[in-house]
């Protein structure tokens, strides 16, 4: 019988929405191993919301404060998540592989002696042992790897373990954690300027190919992709960056970027391989296009075949209105 | 400035992945191997420091099978001093690479010591912090600008949002990202000259930390899509499967 | 109606729209400037193809059992060895033998053996199977793959010191007075209008006291060289363009397999093999002679219909294709050489000299060979440090003298009786193949590719399926080509390209580099292969930065 301690992420006091993701796959290996979730998290002070997680599976929320720990602080957290890890004896020990998770797994785990199963797309136990899957090779295999040491220090893609409601008591105590919060300082963090989103980053792109005929017509898109609130960038295929209409910098796929968002929604673009490599690891692709033999339904999860210059305005229009 | 770079031979991003005999690893027939395309920012950014200083040395390190002197000679040839060889089978756990790694860096006296932020083969993002918690020393990890100063550091690195701001002090461990600087290509008198630049091959025995690959398999084929509709008429069918199916809504 | 409107039913000569080579720019005398860094060496190769490499192998032996030290470079404008190199390929291994006679055939970068061998005539619907000619018996050849070669010759060529360049075209011949000096290389980090970028950096001049181009097929220092020198030859180089894919396959083949007819048009030469590199992976490709006269034809377009055929079909079906690649072979053989390959400081190896026999479809044993002669005549040039045209024409006996020469002189006529068309080619070939060559007796006059008229017809429009026939743009990615989109044209056109003419090249080129659009001639620079057709009938090639192009892997 083993606990679990999922360790969550806040940000400027309000925890992060990755963590719910945490205590689900914190909470998927607790039951295998016949034990609770702790969920742990740090910070200066009271963390807004972190009372939820006993929604999804935490039986215990464990808020560990220092004046110093302001959003991060690498080494005081790290200190601090591996001391409660050793003392607590956990079987587990359960990461985001967030920005911030990448960087503070690893250094839990070196600490504790043991080996990091990083970046995992599931979490299983086999024998006692806790297994995981994780990508390689960006995606293009995937290894199954057994995690012989104890605690098994794990860490999660983000937006793979949908967080799933099992509510536990999820009782709260805080705990003020001594010393100081280490020689790396976190100042803050710089928003991103203001305005587009990077292809490569976005959970939402919107791409468009020659079936728009002229530059101008991007402007389609540009719209539709607002109307997701700001959670959309507009890609573009390299026939029409090869054109001049759109920048190299917006280009998905043959030598563009290789985009990996939520929804990818590629508009008047046939489907040729070099762009379909380039967003072929999108979790769900939508196609556009007035030739139904164009390749691209093949590859697409849902489709709409007619005329993008009707289809793309009402999808806007009704993306609007979902979003309010 | 005497500076350490970590570095790592990887299959090429454009390698057709086909899984091995043993059921656990990459078939490497025909497979290009290339110097870790992340590892380049570190490399470059130690050159740019050791030439901004006046004088120093940059070491690069790698661990790793013999076929990753090549990659020793590429950082050579854009201008390291000299390489080292931690020859070993590439195996499944960072934390015994770090452990090779800081063994060999730990009298080395280096002002900084970079990394790559992650290998493209493995994705792992752990043997550069890794390697900082067994040396003691500070760690920032995948640095996208980089300011020196007075045996202090600030950095920026990319968080989801916007950019993290961190101050640090020297000796630190620093892992990069892109962005952080434009390697350069290494010119044919670097090439030449890489040949003659000394470099050392030492046996390493790494043992494990815990992790065990069980097996390699391919991805699973996405499933056949469907086309919910004509025309736009068809929109509010797939605005209905995106939220409900799909889930992306 | 002049050829500037040139409509369907007309006939153009693709040579009125080419520009002439740009000597200017590839002739480089003393003192020109835009070089960032200067090296020297004794001897340099342009081109790390298998006659690069073996004259490197053979020179820096002679070199070490001499005790002598010479530095030897090789220049390569791919990224890595071997990835711009594509052949069929069935080897002789006559070449390699002797270049390592202490090594057995086991040791050599071969894939197999040739077993069985078939060769037919196709028609859309079925096949006839021929007696194999006597020219194309391959039993004591090998399977290849040239990529493999090349990089086997290149661990051995650094394992004796040469230093082997990646990433470094060459783009100009550096020259004085006669004398070829040595090379400039390509400069990179240009951008779309030729402006530097941050990544800019500029040529170097590498100088040799010998340059010897082994560039491959349609070398553009070589024909700048044959240009400025006036060395001509008895007729002028012909090309076919060979498109070749390499297959998984779930059944599996045990046979070379070579074709001719169908689905080549009458006025067309050529034919496609079909080569078991392993039982499960196979070469596939068809070659075509570039002075075919319909100016909608498109040999990529060939080798899909090609696949679908009942003797292919059942091999590929299920399989997956995993490389495309294409390049121009020199189809001129005996009459075509140059009359002489070599000069003040220069020699000519393999391809660039055109030392390949159609009829075998053999090269790559003459290349080696030919690098091993230039070492032999190179080595004593340079201790008596004398490297003029006189002391080097000692390579051009040493070919003459051998079975390079000999090969090609009997089957001299082969290709060439075949500028009639099929069925009168065919017999011509026969007569030549029983009287040992000594038919037709005299030379058949050729003339350049570009000389050809072509007629303008409508194409028939072609649907790749995605499966087993693949667009350009598809085959494109197979090549590996990861060419930045930014990257400045390399291609010289002239201006005013009429419509017909631009539909032309779309159809030439087997990467679709060219597109006619509204009329206009549309240039997708990234695409290009390098496979030289361009060059061949349209705009010049020029080289791009180092590892542009295809990254092949086992082509």
């Amino acid at each position: 019988m083993s606990h679990v301690l999922a360790v969550l992420e806040q940000r400027d006091g309000a925890l992060r929405k990755v963590s719910h993701e945490v205590v689900t796959g914190a909470r998927r290996l607790a039951d295998a191993l016949g034990g609770e979730v702790h969920a742990l998290v740090m910070g200066r002070g009271a963390v807004q919301g972190a009372d939820a997680s006993g929604r999804y599976g935490a039986d215990k929320v464990i808020t560990a404060t220092n004046a110093g720990f302001g959003h991060y602080a690498p080494e005081g957290y790290a200190r601090a998540t591996s001391e409660r890890a050793k003392a607590g004896g956990y079987g587990a020990v359960v990461f985001a592989a967030s920005a911030q998770g990448k960087d503070l797994a690893p250094r839990v785990a070196a600490q504790l002696g043991v080996g990091l199963a990083a970046d995992v797309t599931d979490v299983a136990v086999d024998g006692g042992k806790v297994t995981v899957t994780r990508p390689v090779y960006a995606g293009k295999a995937l290894l199954r790897v057994k995690v012989n040491a104890t605690p098994a220090v794990v860490s999660l893609r983000p937006n793979v373990f949908t967080p799933v409601e099992r509510p536990k008591a999820g009782t709260g105590e805080t705990v003020a954690i001594a010393g100081d919060a280490g020689r790396v300082v976190v100042k803050g963090i710089k928003a991103s300027a203001g305005g587009s989103l990077d292809v490569a980053e976005a959970p939402i792109v919107v791409s468009g190919g020659r079936g728009l005929k002229e530059p101008a017509n991007f402007k389609l898109l540009e719209e539709l992709a607002q109307a997701f609130g700001g959670k959309a960038a507009v890609g573009a295929s390299r026939a029409v960056v090869d054109a001049g209409w759109r920048p190299h910098g917006d280009q998905v796929g043959q030598t563009g970027k290789t985009v990996s968002p939520s929804l990818y929604v590629a508009v008047g673009i046939s489907g040729a391989i070099q762009h379909l490599a380039g967003m072929r690891t999108a979790k769900v692709i939508v196609a556009i296009n007035k030739d139904k033999d164009a390749p691209i339904f093949k590859v697409a999860d849902y489709g709409i075949v007619g005329d993008l210059f009707d289809v793309v305005p009402k999808l806007t229009a009704e993306i609007k209105k979902l979003h309010g | 400035m005497k500076i350490a770079v970590c570095i790592k031979r990887v299959a090429d991003s454009e390698t057709r992945v086909k899984i091995a005999a043993d059921g656990k690893s990459l078939d490497e027939a025909g497979v290009k191997f290339i110097l870790n395309p992340y590892d380049e920012f570190a490399v470059e950014e130690a050159l740019q420091r050791k030439e901004q200083a006046g004088s120093g040395e940059v070491v690069v390190i790698a661990c790793g099978p013999q076929s990753a002197q090549e990659t020793i000679r590429t950082a050579l040839a854009m201008g390291a001093d000299r390489g080292v060889l931690l020859e070993a089978a590439v195996p499944a756990d960072g934390l015994t690479v770090a452990r090779a790694l800081a063994a060999e860096l730990k009298d080395g006296g280096y002002d900084l010591i970079l990394f790559g932020k992650m290998a493209i083969d493995d994705y792992n993002h752990q043997v550069g912090p890794m390697t900082a918690e067994l040396l003691g020393l500070p760690c920032v990890t995948s640095v996208a600008h980089l300011d020196l100063a007075d045996g202090k550091g600030a950095a920026e690195r990319e968080v989801e949002g916007g950019m993290e701001e961190v101050e640090f002090p020297l000796p630190a461990v620093l892992t990069t990202d892109k962005g952080l600087n434009e390697p350069r290509y290494p010119a044919l008198k670097g090439i030449m000259a890489a040949k003659k630049k000394p470099l050392e091959t030492k046996p390493a025995a790494l043992g494990t930390a815990g992790l065990e690959i069980l097996a390699m398999t391919p991805p699973p084929e996405r499933k056949a899509g469907r086309i919910v509709g004509e025309g736009a008429a068809a929109v509010p069918e797939l605005i209905k499967v995106l939220r409900e199916e799909a889930k992306v809504l | 109606m002049g050829e500037q409107g040139v409509g369907s039913g007309e006939r153009f000569v693709p040579a009125r729209h080419q520009p002439p080579l740009p000597l200017d720019r590839l002739i480089l005398k003393p003192g020109a400037e835009g070089a960032g860094d200067h090296m020297e060496l004794d001897v340099l190769f342009v081109g790390a193809g298998p006659a690069g490499l073996a004259g490197a192998i053979a020179l820096a032996r002679l070199a070490k059992q001499d005790g002598t030290e010479l530095n030897i470079g090789v220049l390569e404008k791919a990224e890595a060895l071997g990835e711009h190199s594509l052949s069929g390929a069935v080897v002789n291994p006559r070449a390699l033998r002797e270049l390592f006679p202490d090594l057995k055939d086991a040791d050599f970068p071969f894939r197999r053996p040739v077993e069985k061998e078939a060769v037919y005539v196709l028609t859309a619907g079925g096949r006839i199977r021929l007696p194999t000619p006597p020219t194309m018996q391959n039993h004591g050849c090998y399977v290849a793959s040239i990529c493999e070669i090349v990089r086997w010759l290149g661990q051995q060529a650094e394992a004796l010191g040469v230093n082997v360049f990646t990433g470094f075209p060459a783009a100009a011949l550096l020259t004085d007075g006669n004398r070829v000096t040595g090379v400039r290389t390509a400069a990179s980090g240009l951008g779309r209008d030729g402006q530097p970028l941050g990544s800019y950096m500029a040529p170097n001049d590498l100088s040799a006291k010998v340059t010897a181009l082994s560039e491959g097929t349609r070398g553009l220092l070589t024909q700048a060289w044959l240009e400025w020198q006036q060395v001509g030859s008895e007729n002028p180089q012909i090309f076919a363009l060979g498109v070749k894919e390499i297959w998984e396959t779930k059944r599996p083949l045990d046979r070379v397999i070579h074709t001719l007819g169908w689905p080549l048009p009458r006025d067309a030469f050529g034919g496609s093999f079909c080569y078991p590199l392993e039982s499960n992976l196979i070469a596939l490709g068809i070659v075509v002679g570039l002075d075919y006269g319909d100016a909608a034809l498109d040999i990529h377009v060939l080798l899909q219909q090609l696949k679908g055929h009942a003797l292919f079909r059942p091999y590929l079906e299920g399989g997956e294709m995993v490389e495309w690649g294409a390049k121009t072979i020199p189809e001129g053989g005996y009459y075509a050489l140059p009359a002489r390959r070599s000069g003040d400081g220069v020699v000519l190896l393999g391809d660039a000299a055109g030392f390949v026999d159609v009829p075998s479809l053999k090269g790559i044993h003459y290349a080696i060979q030919s690098g091993m002669y230039a070492a032999r005549a190179m080595f004593p040039a340079l201790k008596a440090g004398d490297v003029s045209a006189t002391r080097l024409a000692e390579y051009d006996r040493l070919v003459n003298a051998s079975y390079i020469a000999s090969d090609l002189h009997r089957t001299r006529n082969m290709r060439l009786a075949f500028r009639d068309g099929f069925y009168s080619g065919g017999l011509k070939a026969g007569l030549m193949t029983v009287t040992g060559g000594r038919f037709p007796g005299g030379k058949i006059v050729m003339h350049q590719d570009a000389d050809a008229e072509r007629r303008v017809n409508g194409a028939e429009p072609f649907t790749p399926d995605g499966k087993l026939t693949f667009s350009k743009v598809d085959a494109v990615f197979k090549s590996g080509n990861t060419t930045r989109d930014t990257v400045p044209s390399h291609l010289v056109a002239v201006p005013d390209v009429p419509a017909a003419v631009a539909r032309f090249y779309s159809h030439v080129c087997p990467a679709g580099v060219y597109e006619e659009v509204d009329g206009q001639l549309r240039i997708n620079v990234p695409n290009c292969v390098d496979c030289k057709a361009t060059d061949v009938l349209g705009p010049r090639w020029t080289p791009r930065e180092g590892g542009s192009g295809p990254k092949y892997k086992r082509m």
